[in-house]
């Protein structure tokens, strides 16, 4: 009953997020585009790496790992995205966000749905296309059909996990990102570090081991280069389990701290307007 | 000076169907309509004259001080303006208007105030001389020195459209548009900016054209008004004209001597007037009529109102400005009329 | 002429004003930008680790083609900037009605009103890299090569802004195209790698269509190698003159048909 109720609350949210996305469909389009352009660039440049190599594997990765490793890569990144940060730094800042405390729903459930019907239109779009794209690369390449369900099915948890971490990593960082007064760099600056700690730029595994090493116990490798090695089967099954235990561990931790940071700001919010 | 001839704005405006499957269809069949803003409006405003601008919301006023000002350009039909058709030699004629939209401002949001006028210097190339002449006279008008030091994100309402109509005066320019310049101010501020303007007016002959929704900056400022109406122009002429052609509507207030005589007064079934002809409130001792003076003359409502009761005083109103336009909003009065 | 650089100079002055309210911004964005770099150029780093060369590119060779694309696109980000904002909200809002109510020409204004400082971080770079891969290469300047150079920065640079100029143009139709400018302004990353390295169907796109081949790697390697001159930097000059003609032709198309916005 609970249950039920929890979604009669929140269907609404998930709604306005899917039209809002439909509406912005060119948009959304060109967007997708430019942004799928650099995986095409580097596409070529490790062909051209391959091409100019005496070897077969450039650090343990075969060109076809490294054109999974790129796409499942931005297709990650893409699926996991949150616009957290921005979004609440606009509303603090005029001062919309008032409009949230008021209504009967928690304040963080209300960005997620609403960000969840984005994500579902985003899923139709380029989910299917980028996984059979990429299969059929692999077919093409390799002579024989690469897809193992398994893996996937394991890729599309540890994904939901990873969005979810990074959902409340953005709220966090935009309530933070709003007590430094700071918006704009503080963003370029998040990107910039999350790119290069989790992996997408530059894959762990071509990082030296004791780094490597580091970053993996980080929470910003948990929101990328966890599930794309899931999905390119580089993990056994043991590693498997604890990398998805890791997620959930800082999924938990980014949770609490959103919530702190939450508590904190409605006080600071509230003292601020009266 | 002005000259408006058969003015035409269309828009294209996608349809769409509610929800969700009406955006997914909307993404596979686009379809339009085309909304005619302006449908072919003409007048001529002289110089130095103050011309209101008005009608309800969506009527197109905006419209056309956005084609009068070289911001739009029109389907159709021609504007002139001190000899300049505005989208053809637009830098050279902006250089001769101010313009100021109530609803937005032109000044640098994080600067201080004074830092948008030296910029203004610059842009309208207004000699250092002039300039300081300019200040001085804007200031006295427009009493600038409290806040011109101050950022403009800090100014109130009432100082921003202070201080834009000032930025807007800078360069001396001989026709001022003014879409909505008391839009949410207080009373005093009002009063402040409708004296401002005049000064202008009176002192530079600037020619004023001006939107608005406020009755009372058309009644105090105006010197002749233009009506529009779903695109359509529906009055042009002085106010007093409108008030004679739509005006009789006439308000009689009677106080009584005795406060029990009211229930002798029966205007509707004495007089055989219906709810159109007359309105009658009262309160305690004094009971006001309001009637059409084309159904009914004063002298019946009069004779009528002392042959039944004893009367103290006698109150005759003219006809109300304010009532005149609520009721053409509402279309009470026809267009044909005009 | 004269008067437009004057203006400039006001508005570069009274935005640098407006800027130091936001310092720890600014900076943020530098550093980070910096960062972004860095971690590029490492990553360059590791594939050369592996690799002698690439289709023919040394590794010094590779960071002078990529330092050099870094240049344009910086001073097209310190100059031009706002032409984003245009796409993204300055038409759909109707706050262009400004630019069109003063006395100036509304493309200049519009660009001229912001200065991007943070692109002092790609400059930055970009001469480092191009320092760095000049002296490691033992490149012999000749005294042809300073003014060359200059003209294909420039340009190059209007590559940049005409492109950016005619998709945000396209706002004045459709309200917002944000996007479609950042669409064709990501295929300039195509320029930081040798054209050899693509597919003809690509090549051709990023030489003939959206020419950012121009911006980069085909005027640095004429200075690499000095050869095909005509083509490298005449091709640069033409593509630029040509596009950046266009673009202001559609720019002054689209404001016939700015239709502003609420009532």
């Amino acid at each position: 009953m609970k249950f039920k109720k929890f979604i009669r609350t929140y269907k609404p949210f998930t709604r306005a997020g899917m039209l809002e996305s439909v509406q912005y469909r060119a948009n959304f389009f060109c967007f997708l585009i430019g942004e799928i352009m650099s995986c095409f660039i580097m596409f070529f440049v490790w062909k051209a790496v391959f091409l100019s190599s005496d070897s077969e594997t450039f650090m343990g990765f075969t060109m076809e790992d490294m054109v999974v490793y790129l796409f499942i890569t931005f297709l990650t990144g893409y699926l996991t995205y949150s616009d957290g940060t921005y979004a609440i730094a606009m509303e603090i800042r005029d001062g919309s966000i008032a409009m949230r405390m008021i209504k009967p729903c928690s304040f963080d459930m209300c960005f997620l749905f609403q960000e969840l019907g984005n994500k579902i239109i985003n899923v139709l779009f380029i989910f299917a296309p980028l996984v059979l794209g990429v299969e059929a690369y692999r077919w093409a390449i390799t002579g024989e059909c690469q897809f193992q369900i398994q893996h996937f099915l394991l890729y599309v948890i540890s994904l939901v996990l990873a969005y979810l971490i990074s959902f409340y990593f953005n709220v966090s960082y935009g309530f933070m990102a709003f007590y430094l007064k700071n918006l704009w760099g503080a963003d370029i600056l998040k990107e910039v570090i999350i790119n290069f700690l989790s992996g997408a730029t530059i894959p762990l595994a071509f990082m030296p081991e004791i780094l490597a090493d580091v970053l993996g116990f980080l929470p910003f490798s948990s929101l990328s280069y966890t599930p794309v090695m899931i999905y390119m089967g580089m993990y056994s099954g043991m590693e498997i389990l604890s990398r998805i235990l890791m997620q959930i561990f800082w999924l938990c931790f980014m949770v609490v701290l959103s919530k702190i940071i939450w508590n904190h700001a409605v006080k600071r919010l509230c003292s601020q307007e009266g | 000076m002005i000259y408006v001839n058969d003015l035409r704005k269309e828009f294209k405006k996608a349809i769409k169907e509610p929800g969700l499957k009406g955006s997914v269809k909307a993404l596979f069949s686009p379809k339009n309509e085309i909304v005619k803003a302006v449908d072919g409006i003409s007048f001529h405003v002289p110089k130095g004259e103050m011309l209101g601008f008005i009608g309800p919301n969506g009527a197109g006023k905006s419209t056309v001080i956005k084609m009068l000002t070289g911001i739009l350009t029109p389907t159709s039909g021609t504007c002139e303006i001190n000899g300049f058709i505005p989208q053809k030699d637009r830098q050279r004629y902006v250089k001769e208007i101010g313009v100021v939209f109530g609803q937005r401002t032109q000044l640098w949001w994080d600067l201080a105030l004074r830092e948008t006028y030296a910029v203004l210097k610059e842009i309208y190339d207004v000699p250092d001389k002039e300039y300081k002449k300019r200040m001085e006279f804007l200031n006295e008008v427009l009493e600038l020195d409290e806040f011109i030091s101050s950022p403009v994100r800090t100014l109130s309402l009432g100082q921003r459209m202070r201080a834009d109509i000032a930025a807007s005066l800078l360069h001396n320019p001989k026709v001022l548009f003014l879409d909505e310049p008391t839009i949410g101010l207080d009373v005093v501020v009002k009063d402040n900016i409708r004296n401002a303007i005049q000064k202008i007016n009176a002192e530079e002959g600037t020619t004023v054209i001006l939107t608005t929704h406020d009755l009372a900056d058309i009644e105090l400022l105006c010197d002749r008004i233009v009506m529009i109406d779903k695109g359509k122009k529906v009055f042009d002429g002085q106010l007093n004209d409108l008030r004679h052609e739509f005006g009789q509507m006439r308000d009689l207030q009677f106080e009584l001597i005795s406060k029990s005589d009211i229930s002798k007064l029966n205007y509707k079934a004495d007089l055989k007037l219906s709810d159109e002809d007359v309105k009658i409130e009262n309160e305690k001792s004094s009971v006001s009529v309001r009637f059409d003076s084309e159904k009914v003359s004063v002298e019946d409502i009069l004779s009528y109102t002392l042959s039944k009761v004893h009367v103290k005083d006698i109150n005759l109103k003219d006809a109300d400005i304010e009532e005149i336009i609520r009721r053409l909003y509402r279309q009470e009065v026809s267009i044909d009329e005009v | 002429m004269r008067r437009m650089l004057r203006l400039h100079r006001i508005f570069v002055a009274q935005y640098m004003k407006n800027l130091m309210e936001y310092k720890v911004d600014f900076l943020t964005g530098a550093i980070s930008f910096l960062l972004g770099q860095a971690v590029q150029i490492l990553f360059l780093g590791i594939i050369f680790s592996q690799i002698p060369d690439l289709v023919g590119w040394d590794f010094n060779e590779i960071l002078f083609i990529y330092g050099f694309s870094l240049i344009p696109k910086g001073l097209d980000h310190l100059f031009f900037d706002n032409l984003w904002s245009v796409g993204y909200f300055i038409v759909r809002k109707g706050d262009f009605d400004k630019y069109l109510t003063r006395p100036i020409n509304s493309l200049f204004y519009v660009i001229a009103e912001k200065f991007c400082v943070d692109a002092f971080g790609e400059l930055a770079i970009g001469l480092i890299l191009i320092t760095y891969s000049v002296i490691q290469l033992k490149l012999t300047i000749t005294w042809y090569m300073i003014p060359l150079f200059i003209i294909s920065v420039v340009f190059a640079t209007l590559i940049y802004t005409a492109i950016k100029i005619a998709t945000s143009a396209i706002s004045f139709w459709t309200k917002a195209s944000g996007h479609i400018t950042h669409m064709f302004y990501m295929t300039n990353d195509f320029s930081k790698y040798p054209t050899t390295i693509y597919n003809k169907f690509v090549k051709n796109i990023i030489t003939y269509v959206i020419p950012f081949a121009f911006t980069a790697y085909y005027p640095a390697s004429f200075f690499l190698t000095g050869e095909n001159p005509l083509f490298c930097i005449g091709g640069t000059v033409l593509a630029s003159t040509i596009l950046f003609a266009v673009s202001v032709l559609i720019w002054n198309r689209g404001i016939k048909a700015y239709e502003s916005a609420g009532s």
